[in-house]
């Protein structure tokens, strides 16, 4: 019962007052942010990163926790209200719970997100403590060539995920590695690509860079194109409970997204957006009233909704057993960890056991908050997905900016976030999606690193990743997901050919 | 008759191409030493290589593949944004946040499509201001001055 007594250290940790206080701001800054249309999770936690900066590492990283739920949260209100999905993972909530809406169970469809969501954390809660020490056990087995092809294995997942094109994908990666690396290489203390300017020394600033990116970009995205005009439906809170019906449609969906999710969230490259996908199509094979899908069935509500709250839970995995993001999510909370003056990694969990579990245990908690907090305030989210967008965005645009210079009053970080948010803007307008470009970027310096360290053991010897049984495993499954990938579009390619003969 | 089917990977290609060609140039003074040895210029080099390589294949493809248009470059809103953000970053050292932020809200005011209310734009803008004010300077302890030296 190794388990309970690691959870209890975890729940006395997160417990304090100070620390049970940042999490419910950090839930309902992160709800707050994330209702707004079109800002997903990405954005939102790039936004409130800077306001974790001043407090200690654990409680900095609750709130940071709480940030992300409450952002996928309140994305998946705005999706089932408004119809928009503010990012990639509540897509799917769009399609069957706007219905819902039109039909007038827009409570029925939020109550079952909050709690299908409540459920899948709870859940994932126990896979985290229960499979966390497991593999940082055997992380402490991974050596530097097996580290390398874990990120290999990494990257190329989070290049499948991405949208669009696989080549452009691959290719933003490589421009994130190579970001990267700029500023002092720590194994020869040569500077790179520094120009001579200080502020790089250090390596590009990470905040400057996703707000950039996705902040300030999102914004100009919205500004050339106004999105078309929002049918919001407004709820009454009666009718917020499911019917029985409803219910005994509901629950297993719930159940079979959780376990989908938290397996699809603790690989490489995973994460809620595959975690809802898969729930979704899972669901809709399942079913025995397929006719009802597309016009607001609750259990595709359901499944993805806990699919993607497991997998945003044991997506912390890798993370913290490994000290590998994931996901671009993940690129950031490690961004935030590296801040806080930890590194990332099976460490953590050893040396600092009441800051792991303590982030676990608060995890749990702030599913708990979520629930408490958001049926009872949809009114108030509601009223928020009302204000006009002239008013949100230049309040945006300054958060960016004052949170950029609250890190660091160097005018050079203003410089680069103007320099990112041009960069973004031409990548936005040749279809490159900034995703797989923040991956590279967090694991630039670590691939460099275990790169080298594998060819120092092996005197340059590349073999070496094939020898090891871990490495050449990771490997095999990189190169199997690469061919799973490319077939499909060689398949369609072929036909595409066929038809124009 | 090489016809563009592609223009947005045209675009990203070329791109690609070019930021290649930087690290290999802005690399080749780096000591690339050897596998065994690896200097502070082998890894961004080779993945410079690696880059202009995707770079080529993409741009090839935007020839043979047929692709989505290029959107319009529509230039105002990225102009009065940058804008806007060059003059906080600019004056919020000699000028103070609540000023700078005042400006930038002011500014950023003008970056959409729309006829610009004055008056509401300054209300909102002070309120703004004062918002942020607020949280970072007293909320959150961030040192930053209120307003310009004297």
């Amino acid at each position: 019962m190794e388990v309970i007594e690691h959870l209890a250290t975890g729940f006395v940790a997160a417990a304090s007052l100070q620390n049970l206080l940042f999490c419910l701001i950090g839930v309902f800054l992160g709800t707050l942010i994330g209702v707004l249309p079109g800002i997903g999770p990405i954005p939102t936690l790039a936004l409130l990163l800077p306001v974790t900066f001043g407090l200690d590492p654990l409680t900095g990283l609750i709130m940071l926790a709480g940030i992300y739920y409450g952002a996928q949260y309140g994305g998946s209100t705005t999706s089932i209200l408004v119809n928009m999905p503010g990012e990639a993972s509540s897509v799917v909530t769009c399609i069957e719970g706007h219905q819902m809406a039109k039909r007038g169970r827009a409570g029925a469809a939020l109550a079952t997100a909050a709690c299908g969501s409540f459920f899948a954390g709870c859940v994932g809660t126990i896979f985290i403590a229960a499979f966390g020490p497991p593999l940082a056990a055997i992380a402490q087995q991974f050596t530097s060539p097996d580290y390398f092809s874990l990120m290999v294995l990494g990257l190329v997942m989070a290049v499948v995920l991405a949208h669009g094109s696989v080549l452009k994908a691959i290719t933003m990666v490589l421009v994130g590695l190579l970001l990267g690396l700029v500023g002092t290489d720590l194994a020869t203390g040569h500077t790179r690509y520094t120009f001579g300017i200080g502020g790089l020394w250090e390596g590009i600033d990470f905040l400057p860079l996703v707000l950039g990116l996705f902040g300030i970009v999102e914004i100009i995205r919205n500004l050339e194109n106004p999105p078309p005009a929002r049918d919001t439906i407004s709820t009454r809170l009666r009718d917020l409970w499911p019917t029985k019906e409803e219910f005994r449609l509901a629950w297993p969906a719930a159940l079979r997204g959780t376990g989908i999710g938290s397996i699809l969230g603790i690989l490489p490259g995973g994460g809620a957006v595959l975690a809802s996908f898969a729930s979704y199509t899972v669901e809709k094979k399942l079913t025995k009233r397929p006719h009802v899908f597309g016009n607001g069935a609750i259990e595709g509500v359901a499944g993805p909704e806990s699919a993607n709250n497991a997998a945003a839970q044991t997506s912390f995995i890798p993370l913290l057993t490994l000290g590998i993001p994931s996901n671009p999510v993940m690129a950031i909370m490690m961004g935030a960890m590296i801040i806080q003056g930890i590194q990332p990694g099976s460490a953590v969990m050893t040396a600092r056991p009441e800051l792991f579990w303590g982030m676990i245990a608060s995890m749990w908690i702030g599913n708990l908050m979520l629930v408490i907090l958001n049926l009872p305030l949809l009114g108030i989210w509601v009223r928020l997905l009302s204000v006009p967008y002239r008013f949100l965005y230049p309040a945006i645009l300054l958060f960016c900016a004052v949170g950029v210079y609250s890190t660091s009053t160097e005018p050079f970080m203003m410089v680069l976030l103007i320099v990112f948010t041009v960069f973004g803007y031409i990548l936005f307008k040749f279809g490159c999606e900034p995703a797989p470009l923040v991956l590279g970027f967090i694991l630039g310096p670590l691939m460099e690193q275990n790169l080298r360290r594998s060819m120092q053991l092996s005197r340059g010897d590349p073999m070496i990743f094939f020898d090891r049984p871990i490495s050449l495993t990771l490997l095999i499954l990189a190169a199997l997901v690469i061919l799973l990938v490319i077939s499909p579009q060689l398949r369609r390619k072929r036909e595409e050919a066929f038809q124009e003969e | 008759m090489l016809k563009v089917r592609s223009p947005q990977d045209l675009g990203a290609g070329v791109l690609f191409v070019l930021i290649g060609l930087a690290g290999v140039y802005f690399g080749q003074d780096l000591a690339f030493g050897s596998a065994r040895r690896m200097g502070p210029g082998y890894f961004p080099v080779i993945i410079s290589y690696m880059i202009i390589c995707m770079g080529l294949i993409v741009t090839v493809r935007a020839f043979r593949v047929d692709g989505p248009a290029m959107e319009k470059f529509r230039l105002r809103p990225i102009l009065m944004l940058v804008l806007a953000l060059a003059v906080f970053g600019f004056l919020i050292a000699q000028l103070g946040v609540i000023i700078s932020s005042f400006l930038m809200v002011g500014i950023a005011a003008y970056a959409r499509y729309e006829k610009v209310n004055i008056v509401e734009t300054i209300v909102f803008a002070i309120a703004v201001s004062a918002f942020m004010v607020l949280v970072f300077v007293y909320g959150l302890n961030q040192p930053m001055p209120l307003w310009w030296k004297s």
